[in-house]
């Protein structure tokens, strides 16, 4: 029996030891080599990539991804909350449809749909002569490449997987127990933040993972929308590797992310041990 | 009187499907749009399609995409299955490892595990090829198909394994006979879902792509940068158009997988 | 209890052969007469290439690449299998210390003979032993008349203009922007001092504050449509897009700029050398070359081709650079070392928050 359970378990378990643990493992041993300015890697053992880190122009990068990542969070989770709210309550039929219509966009490609941003946020698109008509912003000014640009385009990627696990949740919640609250007394809002709230945390959690973690290594978005002034730590990565082909500073910075990400993640493990189930919904 | 509590949430429903919709069909317009300007409408004109289609590079790009996403799928979703089942059906410290290295690759975001593959094969000589980036996508995908099978577990009756032991079934037969077909809604979501990061994914691709194995996210991404973007609105297009006609026909299969 | 296991071991081996053989079969293509260029974005006349397929049946693959140092990483990083690459003269020098490149036979290249001495001179390589000369091209801005007054002159100063603010974009490439404001600050491209590039780091970041972005593509596009205003780019680049709209023209800055030398070479471990030397030579051939130029508006030092260009092409002090321009510029060169220092200039300028 042993032997079986080893023979089935040994191909998964082989593949991602092999091709996860390992490379997570050489991030780290190689976050502490030297480097030379040749992109060649040195074979001994310092601590300069980290004590690089302490530099102070990375203080700015690190707060912006903070911010960035919690702000996404933030709006992603209220807008999904009213939203998995509505789907849930629709007749079966209807909730389907949406389900549909929020899936959909997923399969166009990603660098599509932040394409897509770049055109309607363009100094002559229709929302920026919608906003200079309205006189709310100047006509010379520029809606792209700015952090907000950023924090836009961040919450309308991950929108959607903040709100599938919250209607995943929502739809095995009770309504009548929103009714029972009402009856003895509670207003519209009351019932909603005593019973609904407390009755999706699981969803709650498994949203806030799938939205803050991805977007606290997103790299590509600022990229593409971002100006001079909004680089994440994704992009510090990445220009280590491929400007500074400086690997081990990469790699200092990548375990400097894995530890900004253990931190939720522990918390939520702590708060329910198989948030797994929800992100696959 | 009863519905009227539902209008906030209703309006933020509809406000949010708008808003994912705008950008997309304002690209599927200006696809069509004769004018090299997004701002300006140039008449009505399929040129942009004509382009496309004689674009070899694109070409290229859509070969690459389809022999990595066939791999990446087969692959993951025989690996994740069998972690699937392996899961739920052992309880041992050997299964507590195996849940911890299926559940990391789920919390890690891609620039991590793109750099990580990428210091990897550097350091254990590999090639950057399509190879590389398939062993990427499998990485990435068997976790997910993994997740996906277990969750069907959720309304899995053990009772049928149970009878089928009793009547002297191996294991072999129990897998294969009952597992398999009973599981088969989960392998299949599984497989889409691997179907569907193996396409989307840039990131890790992009870290360990090596010469002429640029996929179609790659290619988009330098059409983004450099290219001709009306191209890329006719490309979105179709892509469009083709995601909502599979998601169409896998909605009808799982229906009639269901019965 | 025997044969169950075995069954087991059966399947579970079969999945991973399975595994294995999709990601080998992945690795594996059919052998053809392939070239596998890495080159940057339009850069070369793609018509070109096809024609040079159609005589030979050399398959030519291309990727690109958006800086020299992004090209360098991947293929340190093990990105073997490309053939030639077009390194700007600096890169050469790198990936020559490197022992990247192939020796150059000059006997499989008959058109050699064709390069233009006069730019040979700036190059590092100058015996061309290890490159070749593709395209020579200037830094310098990207106007749009209409916005700007279209003006005669410009300085690398118009970056502090604030009426422009939101509107304009530098490259984002270490030696080429911070080479810009050490220029206007009276320094060489090429300083390693580390006042003078603090100095640059500081100018830097007061012009930071009007830039969208720094951005070494987007910046065609975003010319064409209006979107920005003034952009610090490479000479045919900005020439490329003036076909699209005319309002667009490209001026070199008083102070000087860089003049770049960008080079093909062979990489070392390529494994169609005998196709690389063709399409090298082919690319020399002086009817091949004029189309180039005609079609990337760079220039190819290739004396022969001059004599087949247009007149409109041959008088446009962009392509054909003038002397003034090359004496008062400079040509990038590889600081090894002191890499270091621009990076650290660098990150400080990217960091750096101005409200």
């Amino acid at each position: 029996m042993k032997r079986s359970e080893f023979l089935l378990t040994f191909p998964s378990a082989f593949w991602l030891f092999l091709f996860f643990i390992i490379p997570v493992g050489i991030v780290i041993v190689i976050s502490f080599r030297g480097s030379d300015p040749y992109g060649g890697i040195i074979p001994l053992w310092t601590a300069e990539p980290y004590r690089s880190i302490n530099f102070p122009v990375y203080s700015s990068v690190l707060l912006r991804t903070l911010r960035l990542s919690i702000l996404t969070t933030v709006i992603c989770l209220l807008t999904a909350l009213p939203v998995s709210y509505a789907m849930a309550r629709l007749p079966k039929k209807l909730q389907e449809i949406c389900l549909l219509l929020l899936v959909v966009p997923f399969w166009t490609n990603f660098l599509i749909r932040i394409y897509a941003w770049k055109v309607l946020l363009h100094p002559d698109g229709l929302l920026k002569m919608l906003l200079t008509s309205l006189k709310l912003v100047s006509p010379d000014a520029s809606l792209l490449y700015t952090e907000g640009a950023v924090l836009m385009v961040l919450v309308y990627t991950y929108l959607p997987f903040a709100i599938l696990p919250l209607y995943s949740a929502a739809e095995k919640f009770d309504f009548a127990l929103i009714d029972a609250a009402k009856d003895l007394g509670a207003r519209g809002w009351q019932s909603v933040l005593k019973v609904f709230i407390p009755g999706i945390s699981a969803g709650i959690i498994s949203a806030f993972m799938v939205v803050f973690i991805p977007v606290l290594g997103s790299y590509i978005i600022p990229e593409i929308v971002g100006g001079a002034e909004s680089e994440m730590l994704g992009n510090k990565i990445a220009q280590r590797v491929f400007v500074d082909r400086n690997l081990p500073r990469a790699g200092a910075l990548s375990s400097l992310l894995m530890l900004v990400i253990l931190f939720p993640s522990v918390i939520s493990l702590f708060f329910r041990r198989n948030f797994k189930k929800e992100i696959t919904v | 009187m009863k519905t009227g509590r539902y209008i906030f949430p209703r309006i933020m429903l509809v406000t949010t499907l708008l808003f994912i919709y705008m950008p997309l069909l304002i690209l599927m317009i200006n696809s069509f749009n004769g004018s090299r300007f997004s701002t300006v409408w140039g008449g009505f004109s399929l040129k942009w399609y004509v382009k496309l289609f004689h674009d070899r590079n694109i070409r290229r790009a859509l070969v690459n995409t389809v022999i990595v996403a066939a791999s990446s799928v087969a692959v993951s979703t025989v690996l994740g299955t069998l972690a699937g089942v392996v899961l739920v059906r052992y309880k041992s410290v050997l299964q507590k490892i195996h849940h911890i290295f299926i559940t990391l690759p789920l919390i890690v975001p891609d620039i991590l595990m793109g750099i990580s593959l990428l210091l990897f094969f550097i350091a254990a000589g590999f090639r950057l090829s399509l190879g590389t980036i398939i062993i990427g996508h499998i990485t990435f995908s068997i976790s997910y198909v993994a997740a996906t099978v277990q969750a069907r577990f959720q309304d899995f009756d053990f009772s049928v394994v149970e009878a089928a032991q009793d009547l002297g079934a191996d294991n072999f037969r129990v897998f294969y006979k009952i597992y398999i077909p009973l599981l088969s809604p989960g392998i299949i979501s599984g497989a889409m879902l691997a179907l569907t990061l193996s396409l989307d994914d840039f990131v890790i691709t992009f870290f360990t792509a090596g010469p002429g194995s640029s996929t179609l996210p790659i290619q988009i991404y330098s059409m983004i940068r450099f290219g001709t973007p009306p191209v890329i609105n006719a490309l979105s297009t179709i892509f469009i158009c083709i995601t909502f006609m599979i998601v169409l026909i896998y909605q009808r299969s799982k229906r009639s997988l269901y019965r | 209890m025997k044969t169950e296991s075995r069954r087991i071991t059966i399947f579970a081996l079969i999945c991973i052969l399975v595994s294995f053989l999709t990601v080998l079969s992945g690795c594996s293509r059919g052998e053809k007469s392939v070239l596998y260029i890495y080159n940057w974005s339009d850069y070369i006349d793609e018509a070109l290439v096809e024609e040079f397929t159609e005589k030979t049946g050399i398959e030519v693959i291309s990727d690109y690449f958006d800086s020299n140092e992004s090209m360098y990483a991947k293929l340190k990083a093990g990105a073997s299998g490309y053939d030639i690459v077009f390194p700007t003269s600096y890169m050469v020098e790198i990936m020559n210390k490197g022992s990247m490149l192939l020796e150059l036979d000059h006997e499989k290249i008959p058109n050699i003979g064709y390069v233009d001495r006069k730019f040979l001179a700036m190059s590092p390589d100058s015996g061309m032993n290890y490159s070749v000369p593709y395209m020579i091209s200037t830094t310098g801005i990207g106007v749009l008349g209409s916005r700007t007054g279209s003006p005669e002159k410009i300085s690398w100063n118009i970056f502090s203009d604030p009426g422009y603010a939101g509107r304009m974009t530098m490259l984002n490439d270490v030696r080429e922007t911070i080479g810009a404001a050490l220029k206007y600050l009276g320094y060489s491209y090429n300083s390693i001092d580390t006042e003078e590039l603090e100095k640059a780091g500081d100018l830097l970041i007061s012009w930071k504050k009007n830039l969208a972005k720094f951005e070494n593509d987007q910046y065609k596009n975003g010319l064409v449509s209006g979107e920005f205003y003034i952009s610090q780019g490479y000479s045919g680049d900005i020439l490329q897009v003036q076909e699209e709209n005319e309002d667009i023209s490209f001026i070199v800055p008083e102070e000087g700029t860089s003049i770049s030398v960008d080079n093909m070479v062979i990489l070392k471990d390529s494994k169609n050398t005998e196709n690389a030397y063709s399409f090298i030579n082919y690319l020399l051939e002086p009817e091949v070359a004029a189309r180039n130029i005609e079609y990337v508006y760079y220039l190819a030092p290739n004396t022969e081709a001059y004599k087949l260009l247009s007149r409109e092409i041959l008088e446009d002090p962009a392509v054909f650079i003038t002397d003034d321009v090359i004496n008062s510029s400079e040509i990038l060169l590889d600081q090894g070392e002191n890499n270091v220092l621009y990076s650290r200039v660098w990150d400080r300028v990217k960091a750096a928050t101005v409200d």
